[in-house]
């Protein structure tokens, strides 16, 4: 109810400057006299048609909102306070974009940049490659030395092992054999060599079992670029979600954006956060992509050191503030947290630079960062368990 | 002595069958005011089928609804208050094992063939969800 009525209020004061609104309250409406009776009723009545004309504009929030579907994810894009057809516009691009680069980093489509990529390093050759995907890789170099390996986008054939690189997946016979073999191939980022040549940047694998999957990866990079673009035309307040990961910039009126964390197990979200200024946040989960087999859930985040998917854990959250890749570090950052194991969780966190997270484990039992436990409102009563 | 008031002078004219007007006129306000405005309880289904919303529906009411996207049909059943995906032509079947939505803010996404379910209440409580 008191936020119904801040809200009136609010909307009131932005139609309404000051002047006018204590004009409204303080109407010196001479009454004395027979002949200005009349017109006293019809100053009320203008006043009371004035009061209904502002209130009437209260109703809708110059809010827009879209969600639509690239190629099987979400994209669901909020920009307030901008003109209706400037932000269909401007959330246009960005479906474009993300349609682009969907295309063009697609692990399982043969025509993709990357397949093609993918097929020189099988068979040993050395081919030209963008600026673009050439940063890409250096920068997912970066993050998989800096986790230690447990963020491994060349393990691309182990995950097409397991059946995720397909668009209907399902359950598949669990060959042990071939699973070691490919974890014995050991296939790393760090097998990947970038050339600068007088006609461009060249790149080769010195091991030809590297085959690289963004799955963990590509959205974040797309949710960076999306809000780098808004930004860049000079919008204010926006709230950008590809695929599950989300970016904010600037707030929804007079507050914050607020983003729900999905419930590993139940509809709806478990918690919810105030998303301010160029925060980003984004979750890893086992019911995201997975199958069941005698019982037992396989997700699609595998253990490089496995090769299995990690199964102690239900979910993991990580929150980045505001700085130029915090988009990509939110997909990024969840995964190696995921997989590592409950002694070494703070340890990644640390060299990851995640000071907030949060981890569900199989049990449904939670813990969370002491910085992300500030930050969290739960829907109901849970017990919390804290890392300092 | 009233008439020596001004501003009592105004209603001199008014007989009581003005005043139940009155007073009519300001209930039905209120209660307008109340249902439209301030609606907690009132609760609604919203559903998408690719870019675009398909139908936004009461949840108060049983019916059965087809929805077509690019793989086939999604049902979605709403029940008096809740809402489910009774079925779904693509292969997961997320959005059918994730059952009954009872919750403003809920959803089920079926994503191969481009449908989602959302309940809306009046206050949302976020504004996107992260999963």
């Amino acid at each position: 109810m008191l936020q119904h009525l801040m809200r009136y209020a609010d909307c009131i004061s932005s139609r309404v400057s000051r002047h006018d609104f204590l004009y409204l309250f303080t109407l010196d409406i001479p009454v004395h006299s027979a002949r200005f009776k009349r017109k006293s009723t019809s100053i009320l009545l203008l006043w009371l048609c004035f009061v209904t004309l502002i209130l009437s504009a209260c109703g809708r929030e110059p809010l827009y909102h879209s969600q639509s579907y690239v190629f099987g994810t979400l994209v669901d894009i909020s920009i307030y306070g901008e003109q209706a057809d400037r932000a269909a516009k401007l959330a246009g691009v960005i479906q474009q974009d993300f349609q682009r680069l969907h295309r063009k980093l697609h692990a399982w489509d043969e025509d993709s940049d990357l397949s093609r990529i993918n097929r020189a390093f099988e068979e040993g050759r050395r081919v030209p490659v963008d600026a673009e995907l050439a940063s890409l890789i250096l920068q997912a170099q970066r993050y998989s030395s800096q986790s230690d390996g447990l963020f491994n986008p060349a393990i691309g054939q182990l995950i097409g092992h397991w059946g995720f690189q397909r668009d209907m997946f399902k359950p598949v016979s669990i060959d042990q054999e071939a699973i070691r073999r490919l974890v014995n191939a050991n296939p790393q980022m760090t097998d990947i060599q970038l050339y600068e040549t007088s006609s461009g940047i060249e790149i080769e694998s010195q091991n030809p079992f590297v085959k690289l999957d963004f799955g963990g990866y590509a959205k974040g990079y797309a949710l960076d670029r999306a809000a780098g673009y808004l930004r860049s035309e000079g919008v204010r307040n926006a709230l950008i979600n590809i695929g599950g990961n989300v970016i904010a910039i600037g707030m929804r009126g007079g507050r914050n954006w607020r983003v729900g964390i999905q419930h590993p197990r139940g509809s709806g979200a478990i918690a919810s956060l105030e998303l301010e200024d160029g925060w980003a946040i984004g979750t890893s989960g086992d019911y995201q992509r997975y199958f069941e087999l005698d019982g037992k859930r396989y997700c699609h985040l595998l253990d490089p050191r496995t090769g299995f998917p990690a199964q102690h854990t239900q979910a993991v959250t990580v929150l980045l503030p505001p700085g130029d890749h915090n988009g990509t570090l939110s997909d990024v950052a969840s995964k190696p947290i995921f997989i590592s194991d409950d002694s070494h969780r703070s340890e990644m966190a640390k060299r990851l630079g995640v000071d907030h997270y949060l981890i569900i484990d199989a049990n449904g039992s939670i813990t969370a960062s002491a910085a992300m436990k500030q930050r969290l409102k739960w829907k109901s009563d849970v017990e919390v368990h804290t890392i300092p | 002595m009233l008439k020596s008031i001004p501003f009592l002078d105004w209603f001199q004219g008014l007989k009581w069958g003005d005043g139940l007007v009155l007073l009519a006129g300001i209930g039905i306000v209120l209660i307008l005011f109340k249902t439209l405005w301030l609606t907690e309880s009132a609760s609604k289904v919203q559903i998408r089928a690719g870019n675009e919303i398909f139908t936004t529906q009461s949840l108060n009411q049983q019916r059965t609804l087809d929805i077509p996207g690019p793989l086939g049909t999604t049902v979605v059943i709403i029940d008096h208050g809740r809402a489910r995906v009774a079925s779904d032509p693509g292969p997961r079947q997320y959005c059918v094992k994730q059952g009954w939505l009872k919750q403003a803010g809920e959803v089920a996404m079926c994503l191969p063939n481009q449908v989602s379910v959302e309940l809306l209440g009046n206050s949302k409580p976020y504004d996107t969800l992260n999963y």
